[in-house]
């Protein structure tokens, strides 16, 4: 079927493409905006490695078609580092050996955290559970869980750069929302990028931000 | 997957025969039996749209009848594949008058391969069931016996996944 | 693992998706949250020609109590009423159940509505729309028209909800107050189909059984409410024998399918496991809020 404009904001950068409505949001991530972080496993919503955070929400983007995300806001795990400097989370995973062979971290990587920003102080029942939508075959999980609960440890005991947390918001409480803001994706080098990815992601910030108006 | 069953028709024992080997009746009663051309003595080519909801295939494949022994017994195989996977099955049919009425023994020995055994496994047996409860119920209402037919022609009396 | 072409539509009112389902009638397919059929089209399973996104369609989204019911808008992701206060304060059982759907990924797109809709056999919404007694609204070309939970599920992924209607809206009783509740799951990891799940609601006065409710999943083609076994307990004391009757009253009841990660004896075997354990954790929960 005949090809539709998709226009989307990764990162905080305004993306435009594309695309058949039967592309998946991972294939159109990948593919066209050239963000091959977002990795597909199974490619039928049970391994989690194409997590990504659709307007805050973590959600599986191969059971998403990229024309349903027009004018949504799109976080994946190149948003993450600031330059050299990993994500709390990232360093956590390094630090604990949250790896092996790194498929699949990207996944876990977003998933945790959406899981960290609705769970600032997870017990480790919990984080099992918020992570038991992302599949590893190497590490055994252990690592991970580590991990997640160290980066839990980090993120709420020394508040990073730019860690902001929703006024009101109380310790612990369940399904509450909060702001939990990691370095911004705009300072992020373009050397994070592959070559097409740049050459297209050169629309003008005053239409990037035209778009996700029109989008609300 | 093996499933079982009995079913009481209500129709004396040749009348089940003979309804049981006629091509028109096999088309009319088998869900989704799209087309079923002979392809030499007690062998005929079939095509089958089969699905549920959204998840619809269409298979082809053949279907014989060995091992006959009128007006009693006889045995089906049936061996097709389409898109979705393929499936090889054999099923074994014993008649038994009872009064007016026919007694029919079933037993169904079905391999499914290729995706849809192993997307759909969990409702396999499940669906199977309720397609051959299909067929009874359309082989009953071929002898006028919708309305008083017994219950035990329901499908709930097979045994799944033994 | 690519989904075969389709004609993808998104319109943008309830009139609009009808008019398109009536326009294409059963090659049509609706997406909502997209976290079942989507997997379908990736395996090329489910071929619709024609999508009919419902999810920027306008007012499917509210969440609300009106006269002791819940109003849940189609399109309320699993993951909104999981954290909604109105539903953990109102039916709670609701929430629990919840819990079990998937991951959170998947409830965050996952939609009461098309949970429903879809009606797998081992989903836990229809079996707690099943269990209290729910209904829902569905619109099509001659207008709306509510279906009982009771008439809605005819059997595997097949409702009476017609190739030319969308689904609106799902009403949920409340639970009444003081009543305890609980949803038991066994499943072979957190977050697969259930092999069995129960969900249970009870309520007392002067220590006699007042009301009960027994609603399971898994354990057939379409979600079960256990009548019998509530007829059973109604106007009884609880005691672990009650329950043992119970157990066996749902038993009796239920006709459920062997696969391979359990035959049909252990799912009968274990859903009146899980009855008698639901029954004397709702009995515990008694009067407390969630």
């Amino acid at each position: 079927m005949a090809p539709r404009d998709v226009t989307l904001t990764i990162n905080g950068r305004a993306y435009r493409g594309r695309a058949e409505p039967r592309k998946t949001l991972a294939d159109f991530i990948r593919e066209d905006c050239g963000l091959t972080g977002t990795h597909l496993g199974c490619e039928h919503g049970v391994c989690g490695a194409c997590t990504i955070l659709m307007n805050g929400d973590a959600v599986r983007s191969c059971l998403l078609f990229a024309v349903q995300a027009e004018g949504a806001e799109l976080r994946t795990v190149e948003g993450l580092a600031d330059g050299d400097r990993l994500h709390p989370i990232q360093q956590a995973f390094w630090e604990h050996h949250g790896l092996q062979c790194g498929f699949c971290t990207p996944g876990f990587l977003m998933t945790a955290v959406a899981f960290l920003r609705d769970h600032p102080h997870p017990s480790e029942r919990e984080i099992r559970e918020g992570l038991a939508g992302n599949l590893c075959r190497c590490t055994g999980y252990q690592n991970i869980v580590k991990a997640v609960a160290a980066a839990a440890a980090v993120l709420t005991s020394t508040a990073p750069v730019g860690t902001k947390r929703r006024a009101g918001a109380k310790k612990g409480a369940r399904g509450r929302r909060r702001t939990l803001e990691h370095p911004p994706a705009d300072r992020q080098p373009a050397t994070m990028k592959s070559k097409p990815a740049q050459r297209r992601a050169t629309v003008k910030s005053k239409r990037a931000r035209r778009a996700r108006r029109t989008a609300r | 997957m093996k499933l079982d069953g009995t079913n009481t028709l209500p129709a004396p024992m040749e009348t089940v025969w003979n309804t049981i080997n006629d091509p028109e009746a096999l088309r009319r009663c088998t869900p989704g039996l799209k087309d079923l051309t002979p392809a030499g003595p007690d062998k005929y080519q079939a095509t089958l749209s089969i699905g549920i909801a959204a998840v619809k295939g269409t298979y082809a494949g053949t279907l014989t009848i060995t091992d006959k022994q009128a007006p009693k017994h006889y045995k089906i195989v049936l061996e097709g594949s389409g898109g979705a996977g393929f499936m090889k099955g054999e099923g074994i049919v014993d008649l038994e008058p009872q009064g007016n009425e026919t007694l029919l023994r079933w037993t169904g020995d079905i391999q499914i391969g290729g995706l849809i055994a192993g997307v759909g496994q969990r409702m396999l047996s499940g669906v199977g069931k309720m397609l051959i409860g299909q067929f009874f119920k359309c082989l009953e209402q071929q002898f006028g016996g919708a309305a008083g037919a017994p219950p035990s022609g329901r499908p709930g009396s097979g045994h799944g996944d033994r | 693992m690519k989904p075969a072409a389709f004609e993808y539509h998104a319109p943008r009112t309830v009139e609009e998706a009808v008019g398109l389902l009536a326009a294409h009638g059963d090659d049509a397919k609706v997406l909502a949250g997209g976290q079942s059929l989507v997997p379908l089209m990736n395996m090329r399973l489910a071929r619709p020609r024609v999508i009919v996104d419902v999810n920027r369609v306008r007012g499917l989204d509210g969440l609300r109590e009106a006269r002791g019911v819940l109003r849940i808008g189609a399109m309320v992701r699993q993951g909104t009423a999981e954290r909604s206060p109105l539903v953990a304060a109102r039916c709670p059982l609701l929430r629990d159940a919840l819990g079990w759907v998937g991951h959170p990924q998947i409830r965050n797109r996952g939609t009461i509505g098309g949970s429903i809709a879809h009606a797998d056999p081992a989903a836990e919404i229809p079996a707690v729309l099943a269990a209290l007694g729910g209904e829902v609204t569905v619109r099509g070309p001659k207008g709306a028209r509510t279906i009982r939970a009771a008439d809605l599920f005819a059997g595997y992924l097949t409702t009476a909800i017609g190739a030319r209607e969308l689904l609106t809206e799902v009403r949920i009783p409340a639970l009444p107050r003081g009543a305890g509740w609980s949803w038991m799951e066994i499943a072979r990891r957190h977050g697969d189909f259930a092999l069995a799940g129960v969900g249970v609601v009870l309520a007392l006065r002067g220590g006699v059984i007042t009301e009960v409710r027994i609603g399971l999943t898994g354990v057939g083609p379409a979600p079960v409410r256990a009548e019998a076994a509530e007829r059973l307990l109604t106007g009884s004391r609880p005691s672990e024998e009650l329950w043992q009757q119970a157990a066996g009253a749902v038993r009796g009841a239920i006709d459920p399918d062997g696969d391979l990660h359990a035959s049909a004896e252990y799912r009968r075997h274990v859903a009146g496991v899980l009855v008698m354990r639901a029954l004397r954790e709702a009995l515990g929960r008694r009067g407390r809020a969630a």
